[in-house]
């Protein structure tokens, strides 16, 4: 019965998981631009890579990359969300850490970030810089804060599940703005860690979420 | 700021910014290194006991990495009395506990695999907790227990700053003076070394082959093959710790014979060895109800030069007068070999514990070999301590002495406890032939 059903009524707004053959090789194409764009990104940085760059590295042509992409910075995006999702997938799949203390939760949640953004250490760097630029869609526009809006609520989601009833302090209240000014030092302490594994950024990530953790239980900065 | 604030500043903003998170593990080293087996004892069952607490515990402790070294440099020398040692050794850290989302982090971080791909199984809450880390059990594909260590991140940049910093701050005040630079540079590379499980792997192998001729001591096999810079997997080594040991009541025989190879295993490894497992807490010894003595922890070991043990062997069992001229000589010597020359007060403290304490435990006349000491005299301790804390208080401080001393004392400890009778001075003659 539900093989029967045409995948096009199950079409949202936003493109939903595809179905069939037509749509894998859709997203198997979205892909290789985005990997291919990545490692530009990576290598030659943001704004000397050209559309054209990506769309002989993708091996399509270089309309199909704005079939896909209206812009380099939708591509990124696009990265984004997925590292996002599969981070909170990782954490959701987990049933262990579903009794484990909050602080664990959001070590995982971040470690699995971090796992994914790893391979694109270079880029991040870059992007960093790019998005802070006034004009950069990167992190001002529409879909930018829409993919912070949805990560925000799932750490949200994880302080009341395991604090339900600090709701109503001012500390828990403001925590998802706080973690996510927190997460972007955290990015930056990343990038610059130097340290074999990046041991350090594992124990400036325990420690700090230990602290803060404690900091919003209390409900206060003391 | 002038150019010596420099290093100070940086280290107080970076423990401020959280690179000093770990906090200080120097503290905590180099008190171990002058405290007595049983002060550890009481300390590391009270940390246990207050195991939930132990995270906010480590909060507090990232505040006072100069009022941990404070305590290092009183304790060294015997300033503050014996009460305030116990109370104040408390105050010391170990590594932050990690949950398992860390240690699968750690772990997959430095082995580039995870732990469910490495071994049949891994158990995700620790078994013992470890001074820069904690232990895990688990089992190798081939079906064999293993014990897992696994430092916690980042351990050895803090210790360099807390180096940088204690460096910084001890120049200006006569902190250096009671420390000397040589002890203070033993003490980092000792510490450091420690971070290195890859070396803590190839100790294991030094010691597992040099203590064969021993077949009461049971050592563990690393497994190179799963272990890194950070983690260190061990074949399981069975037995139990001291207090589970004595909680059974084993006989005065039994105790006499774990007594005698104890004392035994330190002269052997000084002696023909020229190594020392130089870390003498509680937890690395596992006892077997027969006698076997299980050693663990291999990171805090102390390779000697020829001519230091060399020296030993003419001081040990020193049959003439520990007054004479010619003793003075032998001490000379052993002090000349580090370039360091003995006061008269220096002298004076070392041929002062020589006739008050090792004079009575290690009689040098051979008519008396048969007669065992025994350790269940409270004096002992009492004595020994007196005495060393003199030696270190007439700045005679070697630094191959912070790691003998702290084995020795270890040692001295144990045999209190287990009550034991030892054949001190047949045996130490045993070697010196
Ligand atoms: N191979 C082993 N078999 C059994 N127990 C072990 C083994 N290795 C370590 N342990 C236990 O774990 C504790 C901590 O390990 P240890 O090597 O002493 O760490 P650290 O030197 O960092 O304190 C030990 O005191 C011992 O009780």
């Amino acid at each position: 019965m539900a093989a029967r059903t045409p995948s096009v009524t199950r079409r949202a707004r936003r493109p939903a998981r595809p179905r069939g053959r037509r749509a894998a090789a859709k997203a198997a194409t979205r892909e290789r631009i985005t990997a291919a764009a990545l490692h530009l990104f990576a290598s030659k940085g943001f704004d000397a890579t050209t559309t054209r760059a990506i769309a002989v590295r993708a091996r399509v042509a270089e309309g199909t990359v704005f079939n896909y992409f209206a812009t380099k910075e939708d591509i990124a995006l696009h990265f984004f969300e997925q590292e996002v999702d599969s981070a909170i997938a990782a954490v959701r799949r987990n049933a262990r850490l579903r009794k484990a203390p909050l602080e664990e939760k959001l070590f995982a949640l971040i470690q699995s970030q971090i796992e994914y953004l790893t391979p694109y250490e270079n880029f991040i760097g870059a992007a960093f810089v790019q998005a802070l630029r006034p004009s950069s869609t990167l992190a001002f526009s529409l879909r930018a804060f829409a993919l912070r809006a949805r990560y925000l609520a799932f750490v949200q989601e994880l302080i009341q599940e395991s604090l339900p009833r600090h709701g109503a302090n001012a500390m828990a209240w403001a925590a998802p703005q706080a973690f996510w000014i927190y997460y972007l030092g955290m990015l930056l302490y990343w990038l610059h860690d130097q340290s074999p594994g990046k041991q350090n950024t594992l124990a400036f990530l325990d420690r700090s979420l230990a602290l803060g953790v404690r900091m919003l239980r209390k409900g206060t900065l003391g | 700021m002038t150019r010596r604030d420099g290093p100070v500043r940086r280290a107080l903003r970076m423990a401020a910014m959280g690179a000093g998170v770990t906090g200080s593990y120097l503290g905590y080293m180099a008190q171990s290194a002058f405290l007595s087996g049983d002060q550890r004892a009481v300390r590391l069952k009270r940390a246990h006991t207050r195991a939930a607490r132990r995270m906010s515990d480590e909060l507090q402790a990232l505040r006072g990495p100069a009022m941990k070294l404070g305590q290092a440099l009183s304790l060294q020398h015997g300033v503050l009395p014996d009460e305030m040692l116990a109370e104040l050794a408390t105050l010391q850290m170990r590594a932050p506990g990690m949950h398992p989302a860390l240690v699968r982090a750690q772990f997959t971080g430095s082995m580039g695999r995870e732990p469910e791909q490495v071994f049949r199984s891994f158990e995700t809450t620790p078994f013992a907790a470890a001074s820069l880390g904690q232990v895990h059990r688990a089992t190798l594909k081939n079906g064999e227990p293993a014990a897992v260590k696994i430092q916690y991140p980042g351990i050895r940049d803090a210790i360099k700053n807390d180096f940088t910093w204690f460096r910084a701050i001890s120049k200006p005040a006569q902190l250096s003076r009671h420390l000397p630079p040589d002890v203070m540079d033993e003490l980092e590379a000792q510490i450091l070394a420690e971070c290195d499980y890859e070396r803590e792997a190839k100790n294991i192998a030094f010691f597992r082959k040099g203590l064969a001729p021993l077949p009461f001591v049971e050592l563990p096999v690393a497994h190179r093959a799963y272990s890194t810079d950070r983690v260190l997997t061990m074949s399981m080594v069975r037995g139990a710790h001291l207090d589970d040991f004595l909680a059974r009541r084993p006989s005065q025989a039994l105790r006499d014979r774990v007594g005698e190879r104890l004392f035994e295993l330190f002269y052997f490894q000084i002696l023909e060895l020229h190594a020392l497992h130089a870390d003498p807490h509680w937890g690395n010894y596992l006892f077997g109800s027969d006698g076997t003595i299980g050693l663990v922890d291999f990171g805090c070991v102390k390779y000697f030069q020829a001519p230091f043990v060399a020296n030993m062997r003419k001081v040990f069992l020193y049959a003439g007068s520990r007054e004479s001229a010619h003793f003075r000589q032998i001490l000379e010597e052993r002090y000349a070999t580090s370039g360091t020359r003995l006061s008269r007060a220096a002298v004076r403290a070392l041929a002062r514990i020589s006739v008050e304490f090792y004079g009575r435990v290690y009689p040098a006349d051979p008519a008396t070999d048969g007669i065992p000491f025994d350790f269940a005299d409270d004096a002992v301790i009492r004595d020994y301590l007196r005495e060393s804390t003199r030696v270190g208080r007439a700045r005679a401080t070697l630094p191959e002495y912070v790691f003998l001393g702290r084995a020795e004392s270890g040692l001295y400890q144990t045999l209190h406890r287990l009550r034991a009778r030892v054949h001190t001075s047949a045996i130490v003659r045993k070697y010196l032939r």
